[in-house]
């Protein structure tokens, strides 16, 4: 039996969304402006989205100073995507026209395309603005023992969450006025393309799990919550850089970053930010509650 | 760094990475953080910030190498020595 099963409901699915990725088909290397600098005192990223927003450390920040730390915040989410991308690509290059996944091929090529293509937008907008790529600080280490299904799963779950908290940001940056034209265009065509992403992501993921529920152990799947539920974790933590504190000037980022992450406020906003997510992952069995551990 | 600075240092990592074990008290100095799940991928990051704040400055992952975190043996030897 292969991991993804052809049935009529997924064929259909799958085909609707190849249609679509063909019609909002783009040029990204011709379709953006990308003036030779952007303004330095206005907002780069929506200040309901920045991580200081409703916190003491935002409260003691000046007007300057916040404008300077939506740059270099802003810098940050790119530079996630970055890296995210590249995880994601990797993966699925992986598993594209592989017997376990052959049904989707067709829409994976599309979605590999796509993906390929926020990456070199996102990179270009870091280094033309930003000058640099924040380097990715995480490390590779050993994990516990995994079947090839509960493998699979992870790795279409931490897509579909990792795509779903971009999306967060995504939606309201790209209609948003008080940030300029590029960044509102680069976050506008990324939710549109992540749309149809998501829209894969979750009907993947449900269909795997069903499967992992027929065959695992209720240890197993309590473990795979657990391993998620740290993933988002590490995830939203991930949005706050001490190095984007320093960079925008601000002193003690280290100690900034370990108030922010305290601070409810941040946490009030991460509920918001993963109520779409948890909601989904409740209702798919995936996960019995909508706890998250603590930073 | 003086000895008692890294004393301190090193304190700090301890409780830190004590904080996220309720079920433990103490870590041998000499005790496989990895292999024993005291350290894993997801919970790394957060790891380095506070290694970084202790050690003040940043660490680049190419300079690094999994087996400079394997023990508190080690991650004091290749960052505060």
């Amino acid at each position: 039996m292969t991991i993804l099963e052809h049935t009529a409901e997924l064929e259909q699915a799958l085909a609707r969304l190849v249609a679509m990725s063909e019609r909002d088909y783009y040029d990204p290397y011709t379709l953006f402006d990308w003036p030779a600098s952007l303004p330095d005192d206005a907002y780069w990223m929506s200040p309901e989205l920045m991580s200081v927003h409703g916190t003491k450390v935002g409260a003691r920040l000046t007007e300057p100073q916040l404008r300077a730390l939506s740059k270099w915040e802003s810098i940050n989410f790119y530079s996630l995507n970055v890296e995210g991308i590249r995880e994601l690509i990797t993966e699925v290059m992986m598993r594209i026209h592989t017997a376990d996944f052959a049904v989707s091929s067709e829409y994976l090529h599309r979605m590999i395309g796509e993906e390929n293509e926020h990456m070199w937008f996102f990179a270009k907008f870091c280094l033309d603005y930003g000058g640099k790529i924040y380097p990715d600080k995480s490390l590779r280490l050993p994990v516990a023992d995994q079947s090839p299904l509960a493998a699979h799963f992870l790795v279409f779950a931490r897509l579909l969450l990792f795509e779903e908290i971009v999306d967060y940001f995504n939606k309201p940056m790209g209609t948003d006025d008080r940030l300029h034209p590029t960044i509102q265009r680069i976050n506008a065509i990324h939710h549109q393309d992540e749309s149809r992403h998501v829209a894969f992501g979750r009907q993947v993921v449900a269909l795997l799990h069903r499967r992992l529920r027929e065959q695992a152990s209720a240890e197993e799947l309590a473990q795979l919550e657990t391993y998620l539920k740290r993933y988002l974790r590490a995830s939203v933590d991930g949005l706050v850089n001490p190095a984007a504190f320093r960079d925008a000037g601000i002193p003690d980022p280290y100690q900034a970053r370990t108030e922010v992450l305290a601070d409810e406020a941040f946490h009030e906003a991460e509920r918001k930010m993963l109520k779409r997510s948890m909601a989904f992952l409740v209702s798919e069995g995936v996960f019995a509650d909508d706890r998250m551990p603590r930073s | 760094m003086t000895d008692a600075t890294t004393d301190d240092a090193m304190r700090i990592i301890t409780d830190y990475l004590l904080a996220k074990q309720p079920g433990l008290t103490a870590i041998d100095p000499e005790l496989d953080l990895i292999e024993n799940r005291i350290l894993d991928s997801l919970g790394f990051v957060n790891f380095l910030y506070v290694l970084e704040e202790q050690t003040g400055r940043e660490i680049r992952m190419e300079d690094v190498t999994t087996e400079d975190f394997r023990t508190l043996t080690a991650i004091r030897k290749r960052f505060f020595a």
